[in-house]
């Protein structure tokens, strides 16, 4: 939900004259752009616990991070204090990253006209960058935010909800979930909600700012039969206000984590090994954020570390496939209406018929690539500075249905609930841990599966996806990408079959 | 260095909000203030990438009132911001469940020996004495990029990091409790990325912490994080089934955390660990035994106090494989009917096990007494249930045999039960790092099944 410009202004105490100022004095020892970025965020969070509603954590965090560029060089400094003279001291600090062709410049209105004149000359609005075909690059987003193309309108605003509400929503939905299984016997439940002001100021003189919700309701539910227990756990997370706790996602979440509860106690491991994987539609595109997605992130690339650097323009599946990255989806976890960079959020295709287009980029790496930024730039918050990092990562849908994937497989495992997974970036090996799915055996799903890592290595695993089924679908659980600082995501992708993983098992 | 410390008038303002949560209805409060610096260069290919300097302060206000609780956290340290979230997060409060069995804990087990902050040793003079230009000359001569190479391989990336920091933590309650922990922290890690002559790349990571400036060894970094990278060159498939492995006492922590975890009260409270009801029973075999030592001076991860204030004391968890304690916090404590320990573990330290007579027990020792196996280098991925403590983890790292190297693996997955894993457990060496929190040596275990 986007405000005016003074809201943002008032809210961070400063003036737009304040933030010339401070852009000039990062770049008073030299360097070639600086950015501020302001944040404020109000995090509430209630938990049911035991039956009850007996705890609630709220928390301000408030603050405004300088961050200074000379080349791809950072230097980054942040403050809690947003008066005018802390956010040049902490600019000051940024600025040290150009140290050693000078000492630093004084900065008066006067002199921070003249530096900010020559940051923005020696930078075209334009330009064509060598080696890149000589594609024109964007360089500068002007323009104020559009109200109209906001992504994450929010109804009920987080921050004035009244507690006792979300407490009777988190009661009914232990009401709904213990009336479905009689052998529950513990459930966890919370709901948590935030809204986040930025304030973005560059050297460029582009100014961005923007209202960011974020909520979330969860629940962890145990089950004990016969003396053994096991446990699921469902979430649901999208940006937008709480208007998002309607009652058909509650009854969506109580069916969901009280669904297959008979098989987790039937399932074991099979016999781990070699074995073609069947992905369900949507949740398994953690298979893409993992085995792909952050070897496709430009920074790896810049550095030649990812297993992927130097491959545009090739081949790495098969024709027909596409991966995107994509930050226009309305509601969805990973929107952005801009990146923390002030970049425009966009739909970037990584993977256009099956070849490698493009990787996802921040500034620093666009500069590098001779790219346009794609609107990657993102971090934790003002305590950070951005990286590229993926937002909602998905395949589109191929032509297959469900069925007759599976139908091909004689003998192998199908997986669709996960928890977490992880990456070698440099080898490309990672794995994703399946909490539950099914052996396959003559080509119908038959004995339940659960509790086994699967690992594969990123390029192969590409080249070895055989059939896309239709059904493509974004999972809207509560993803959170961690790469040093944790970001919220989401990933999406139709059934697809893998030639190849190692399963593990006994 | 009392520049970066709390100062008087923080401490004052802390007393304040204690005194205003009182004021505004709460029966009982705590206050914890943390306030953190650090300064961090990165250099990539042996230049300087990246230059950071934070100043962290966050004040978290814990309110007891009418029977019912509520944390609540805020990064604007002044009256003008504090008071009026204090009054919100009373009213908030208000409106919960009532649950008498939150309280603070008894002011008998809390800390009264924490008065300065220094009475942990974890406080070093020197860091107040650095200057920038010292912290950039240690970035940048530890880097290795352009002065080492090696045959098979070429080094085409190396991101080193040195940071340091100070941290400071102040807990205040409504019943007198005060307790203080000071500590700075020095910090260099490296990632090293080297291509084999046939073009594959291949990662490898090392770093070092101190407490004390003098204990860092940011020199060695670089060059053990390439020989770790080159010495998994040329991976080779291995046969599926059950092996012998040694795992790094770098990396050991993934197969410790789940056991630990499993012993907390809020896990157990909520019939989700697979070690509920194990108190006090053999659980673990006869030679493993892990002790929490979180009152040793100067050792890194040490600490007086948990977060509620109690007083930290050196206990067992496991000992010769009986199950010693849940931790269990006031609230946790209450909700299963038993006394209360500490929040969480503080320093949890494996004993040597297995291991002949006076001799050592490096990695080395334990790959020759084991004799053929996998040592496991890494873990890349995987998890484990908590309620049956079924585990399927990521694993790369070399065969051996005859306690040699032979060829690296990797893309492998152990899978197992956790239980029936530790219950397997070989040797316990007597070399865990100096600069982990978790004391915890090499470790080897018999007939672990690995899919390949």
């Amino acid at each position: 939900m986007i405000k005016d410009k003074q809201y943002y202004l008032d809210t961070f105490g400063v003036k737009e004259s304040d933030l010339e100022l401070l852009a000039a004095e990062g770049l008073s020892c030299g360097g070639d752009f600086t950015d501020i970025f302001f944040e404020n965020t109000s995090f509430s969070n209630i938990l049911l616990r035991d039956g009850e509603v007996t705890s609630a954590r709220m928390s301000l965090d408030y603050g405004a991070g300088i961050r200074v560029l000379e080349g791809e060089k950072t230097g980054y400094s942040y403050t809690e204090n947003t008066s005018v003279e802390s956010l040049r001291q902490a600019a000051r600090a940024a600025a040290k990253i150009a140290m050693g062709k000078g000492g630093a410049v004084e900065v008066t209105p006067r002199s921070a006209a003249a530096i900010l004149k020559d940051a923005r000359d020696r930078a075209a609005t334009y330009v064509t960058a060598q080696g890149n075909g000589d594609r024109k690059v964007r360089k500068f987003f002007t323009g104020s935010p559009n109200p109209a193309a906001d992504r994450y309108p929010m109804q009920s605003d987080w921050t004035k909800e009244d507690t006792k509400t979300l407490i009777s929503v988190l009661s009914s939905l232990r009401d709904k979930i213990s009336r479905r299984d009689s052998t529950i016997v513990k459930i966890l439940a919370r709901i948590s909600g935030q809204v986040t002001d930025v304030l973005m100021f560059n050297s460029f003189g582009e100014m961005k700012y923007d209202t960011r919700p974020l909520g979330e309701i969860s629940t962890s539910v145990i089950y004990s039969r016969g003396g053994r227990t096991e446990n699921k756990t469902v979430s649901r997370s999208f940006r937008c206000g709480s208007e998002m706790l309607s009652e058909s996602l509650l009854d969506e979440i109580a069916v969901q984590v009280t669904s297959g509860i008979d098989e987790r106690f039937e399932a074991s491991r099979p016999k781990g090994g070699k074995m073609p994987v069947v992905m369900g539609a949507g949740a398994s595109g953690i298979l893409l954020h993992e085995a792909m997605g952050h070897a496709f992130e430009a920074d790896f690339n810049r550095k030649g570390q990812s297993i992927f650097s130097g491959k545009i323009g090739e081949r790495v599946c098969a024709k027909g496939i596409n991966i995107v990255d994509d930050g226009t989806i309305k509601g969805n976890r990973g929107a952005v209406n801009f990146d923390d960079e002030g970049v425009p959020g966009q739909r970037t295709c990584m993977v256009e018929d099956g070849i490698l287009t493009s990787y996802l980029h921040d500034r620093i790496s666009a500069r590098w690539f001779g790219v346009s930024p794609t609107g990657n730039g993102r971090r934790e918050s003002f305590r950070y500075n951005p990286i590229p990092r993926m937002r909602a990562t998905y395949m589109e849908s191929g032509d297959a249905s469900r069925e007759d994937i599976i139908s091909t497989v004689k003998k192998g495992v199908f997986v669709d609930e996960f928890s977490n997974g992880q990456v070698l970036i440099g080898e490309g090996d990672f794995t994703f841990y399946v909490k539950s799915g099914f052996l396959i055996e003559n080509g119908r799903l038959t004995a339940p599966v659960k509790d086994i890592n699967i690992i594969g290595n990123g390029p192969r695993a590409l080249a070895d996806i055989i059939a896309v089924g239709s059904d493509s679908k974004i999972d809207d659980g509560t993803w959170t990408c961690g790469k040093g600082q944790s970001v919220p995501v989401s990933c999406g992708i139709p059934t697809v079959l893998v030639r190849e993983l190692t399963v593990g098992g006994n | 260095m009392e520049e970066f410390l709390i100062n008087h008038e923080e401490e004052a303002l802390a007393a304040g909000c204690l005194e205003h949560a009182l004021a505004s209805g709460a029966d009982k409060a705590r206050i914890t203030l943390n306030k953190n610096l650090t300064e961090l260069y990165g250099t990539l290919n042996g230049s300087l990438d990246k230059v950071s300097r934070s100043l962290d302060r966050a004040v978290m206000i814990t309110i007891f009132t009418g029977g019912r609780y509520g944390s609540f956290t805020a990064n604007r340290i002044d009256r003008e911001h504090l008071f009026p979230f204090i009054e919100e997060a009373v009213r908030t409060v208000g409106m919960l469940a009532p649950d008498p069995l939150r309280d603070l804990p008894d002011p008998a087990r809390t800390q009264k020996n924490a008065v300065t902050g220094r009475e942990t040793g974890l406080l070093d003079p020197a860091f107040a004495k650095r200057t920038s230009d010292e912290r950039l000359a240690t970035a940048l001569s530890s880097a290795v990029f352009g002065k080492i190479s090696g045959k098979g391989f070429k080094l085409i990336s190396e991101e080193g990091e040195y940071s340091d920091s100070v941290s400071d933590l102040l807990l205040l309650d409504s019943n007198g409790l005060r307790c203080r922990h000071s500590e700075t922290s020095f910090d260099y890690g490296v990632e090293a990325t080297v291509e084999d002559e046939g073009g594959n790349r291949i990662s490898g990571y090392w770093w070092d912490s101190a407490p004390l400036l003098c204990d860092l060894d940011a020199a060695s970094c670089g060059k053990t994080a390439v020989e770790r990278a080159a010495s998994l060159i040329g991976p080779k498939p291995v046969e599926s089934g059950p092996r012998t492995i040694v795992v790094d006492s770098g990396c050991g922590s993934t197969l410790l955390s789940p056991i630990l975890n499993a012993l907390s009260g809020f896990a157990i409270q909520q019939k989700n660990s697979f070690l509920d009801g194990t108190l006090g029973k053999k659980v673990f075999p006869e030679s493993l035994s892990i002790l929490d030592l979180g009152e040793e001076y100067g050792k890194c991860g040490s600490r007086l106090f948990d977060i509620e204030g109690v007083a930290i004391n050196n206990s067992a968890i496991i000992e010769n494989g009986v199950v010693k304690e849940y931790f269990l916090n006031t609230y946790d404590s209450k909700k299963l009917g038993m006394a209360p320990t500490v929040d969480a573990p503080t320093r949890a330290v494996i004993r040597p096990a297995g291991i002949p007579e006076g001799k050592r027990a490096g990695r080395e020792e334990i790959m020759s007494l084991c004799g053929d196996g996998i040592l496991i280098t890494g873990f890349n991925g995987g998890n484990s249930n908590p309620t049956t403590g079924d585990f399927s983890f990521g694993i790369e790292g070399i065969l051996f045999s005859g306690g040699r190297p032979v060829h690296p693996v990797r893309e492998m997955l152990m899978t197992g039960n956790l239980v029936s894993l530790w219950n397997s457990l070989l040797y316990a060496g007597d070399d865990p790092r100096k600069c982990m929190s978790r004391q915890i040596p090499t470790l080897a275990f018999a007939n672990v099944m690995i899919s390949a």
